[in-house]
């Protein structure tokens, strides 16, 4: 998910790519396939034994294990403790993936498509989407300058700033919800002259929706745009400035192209956040209703099986940004 | 060409401070000192990146002290290149034409000269990442030649290369410096390779300018006993001065000469390679030393003979032959004299 996390190193991107690269991708590709292998294959094993399936289980679990050995490349762990690891997180992977396979796969596809067809539906979706995309792009025009200066700057109190960052993270929505009520709601610090000087009123209206995705999306691309700029040595930009480029130059010219896939996924994943966030909006905003609204709403009046035609279309949303994200994220990789 | 008047920054962990230095135009001036001494922060205020605290900076006849980098007229290459991985070869020569509005055909015609320059006119196409090292090197020098700059850093530019490369780079580099007549400021560690770039060498200690030289010089005549200990020397022992009825001496033990310079911090340096080893006489003259051999290395072309002198704080060495050592029948414990009236040199703290 995270297209630049997880590697030490920060400033690498000038310093022999190719090697540590190729490295890198080779033990990788060798290790992953073992591993998954065990990690995707040995929970079926579990469940078919639960549910009195031994032939199955046994066959599979031979095959898996035949196949971990065989492919088995990075030799980093001892294959017992790989087992027993392997199986404890496999169990993990199984616990997300069976209710998403089970959705997408029980239910019609004619019903997904006929619900697909609904005007309230699609006027939610619309909703949704074009709010989640305007409070990406906010969030990108005031993350960027801002991850930019944590990643650059060393100053007094930048650990609390960033702290700052992380808290809609961790402040539960509906809680975010109201305390945004209060200060642009009706009555509201910022709610109040905005309605009575440029009548515009964010309770309960569109640019509600978009303002609490934004205040629960931000953290993300905050941070992805921190990460990237880091991972671009600053004498990249000095030596483009020694090259007669100015400092936006510099910028726009060397920074920003070097850290676009740190901005695009960063992006992609606030889009998620904000496409997905359910309780501030329905606090701020109930009306308009977003896709998530409509969902809990057909929940409790309709019941269980006459939403699940709603999930699993808006499953299929989800999973079409989620992938374009992996594919942003490993795009042409080796390039840098 | 280049000229640095009292130029001081202080940052939290390093500092350059009062460093007054003058390049003149088309010199090759190379800079070396110990790791975290500010050679690097040193270019990097000459580049502009970095404003000095106090003192002013000249390139040519303007003063550049407050102008950002892309105003200066100068080029910069790192040990680590730092090509733009985002562009290819070709782009990342013509990075710096773009910022000079020239037409197309212009900023063609400038990359393929460079190009043709450093050999790398096969390489314009790849990106960086396909390139070894010395390909990229050669890469870096290229897009910072390209805009014409007058000056050159060169922040250790050969270090990360094999030997075989970063010799051959070497020599490019000395011919590049002559055929365009650039000034060019050469940051290192490597004293072999401030030797061979036979220009001045100033010496950077603490972020101040220690000494400045040539590599013979400051092998050879050191100024100050940094210098001495910086560039290896191996007989090296504090000094009083005395004044005589002949002039003013220096005296370190058994060990005196004349000399010129006075107050405190005096070294005495003794060359091993001047120094003359006899069999032991019975009488003793000025600087003839007598000592005991108490240790004897090969290095190889020479064997590194250890004596103990009485009156020396610590042992002298002297280098001689093999052939020296045989029919002498050198061996721990022979007494010989240490003639060393010619190999004495005198500096400062």
């Amino acid at each position: 998910m995270n297209a630049s996390g997880g590697q030490p190193g920060v400033r690498e991107i000038g310093q022999a790519p190719l090697q540590s690269g190729e490295r890198l991708g080779a033990t990788k590709r060798g290790g992953v396939s073992a591993v998954s292998w065990l990690l995707i294959f040995i929970p079926f094993v579990v469940v078919f034994l639960l549910i009195g399936r031994y032939l199955i289980a046994g066959v599979v679990l031979a095959v898996t294990i035949l196949w971990a050995v065989k492919d088995r490349k990075s030799k980093r762990l001892p294959l017992a403790p790989l087992a027993i690891f392997s199986v404890c997180g496999g169990l993990l992977i199984f616990f997300i993936i069976l209710p998403i396979l089970n959705l997408l796969f029980t239910t019609e596809p004619s019903r997904v498509v006929s619900t697909a067809l609904d005007p309230a539906v699609q006027s939610a979706l619309a909703i949704t989407l074009s709010a989640a995309l305007i409070a990406t792009c906010v969030s990108l025009l005031f993350g960027i300058p801002l991850g930019y200066v944590l990643a650059r700057e060393q100053f007094a109190g930048k650990s609390v700033v960033e702290g700052i960052v992380d808290m809609p993270v961790v402040i539960p929505h509906t809680i975010a919800g109201i305390a945004l009520l209060y200060i642009f709601g009706r009555g509201g610090i910022l709610g109040a002259p905005l309605k009575t000087h440029f009548n515009i009123l964010l309770s309960d209206s569109y640019w509600g929706i978009v303002l609490a995705m934004l205040f629960v999306g931000l953290p993300f691309v905050v941070n992805q745009c921190r990460d990237g700029f880091l991972k671009v040595d600053p004498r990249m930009e000095y030596v483009a400035r020694s090259l007669g480029a100015s400092w936006l130059q510099a910028f726009f010219h060397v920074t920003i192209p070097l850290t676009r896939r740190a901005l695009l996924s960063g992006a992609i994943m606030t889009w998620a956040r904000a496409i997905s966030e359910f309780g501030s909006v329905a606090i701020i905003a109930y009306y308009p209703k977003t896709i998530n609204t409509l969902l809990f709403e057909w929940y409790n009046f309709f019941g269980y099986t006459y939403t699940k035609p709603l999930s699993t279309l808006l499953l299929l949303v989800a999973l079409a940004i989620f992938i374009s994200l992996r594919t942003v994220a490993t795009f042409k990789r080796a390039e840098y | 060409m280049i000229k640095l008047e009292g130029v001081s920054r202080v940052w939290p962990e390093f500092a350059i401070r009062d460093v007054s230095l003058q390049v003149s135009e088309g010199q090759y001036l190379v800079i070396v000192g110990p790791t975290g001494a500010g050679k690097t922060l040193l270019l990097e205020l000459l580049l502009g990146v970095h404003h000095p605290d106090a003192g002013r900076i000249f390139v040519g006849e303007r003063e550049v002290t407050g102008l950002p980098p892309e105003k200066r007229g100068i080029g910069m290459v790192y040990q680590d290149y730092l090509l733009f991985p985002h562009l290819d070869v070709a782009r990342n020569l013509a990075f710096g034409l773009r910022y000079q509005h020239r037409d197309r055909e212009n900023v063609q015609r400038r990359v393929n000269e460079t190009a043709g320059l450093l050999g790398i006119q096969h390489l314009l196409h790849r990106y960086p990442y396909t390139l070894s090292g010395g390909e990229k090197q050669r890469v870096a020098i290229g897009r910072a030649l390209v805009t014409e700059p007058r000056v050159l850093l060169l922040d250790e530019p050969l270090s990360a290369l094999d030997r075989g490369t970063a010799a051959r780079l070497r020599g490019e580099l000395k011919s590049l410096h002559a055929a365009k007549k650039l000034t060019i400021l050469h940051v290192t560690h490597d004293l072999s390779e401030a030797r061979q770039m036979e220009g001045p060498v100033a010496l950077i200690k603490e972020g101040r300018l220690d000494a400045l030289g040539t590599a013979d010089d400051l092998l050879r005549r050191p100024p100050t006993v940094f210098a001495a200990t910086f560039f290896g020397a191996v007989n090296l022992y504090k000094a009083e001065v005395a004044e005589t009825a002949r002039g003013r001496r220096v005296v370190a033990g058994p060990v005196a000469t004349e000399s010129v310079l006075a107050g405190d911090g005096i070294h005495l340096m003794i060359h091993p390679d001047e120094v003359v080893l006899i069999p032991a006489e019975p009488a003793e003259s000025p600087n003839h030393l007598p000592g005991e051999v108490t240790a004897l290395t090969d290095e190889g072309n020479y064997v590194a003979v250890q004596l103990r002198v009485t009156g020396l704080a610590a042992p002298l060495t002297a280098y001689v032959s093999r052939h020296f050592v045989r029919t002498e029948r050198l061996e721990l414990g022979s007494m010989v004299t240490a003639d060393v009236s010619r190999a004495i040199h005198v500096l400062k703290e």
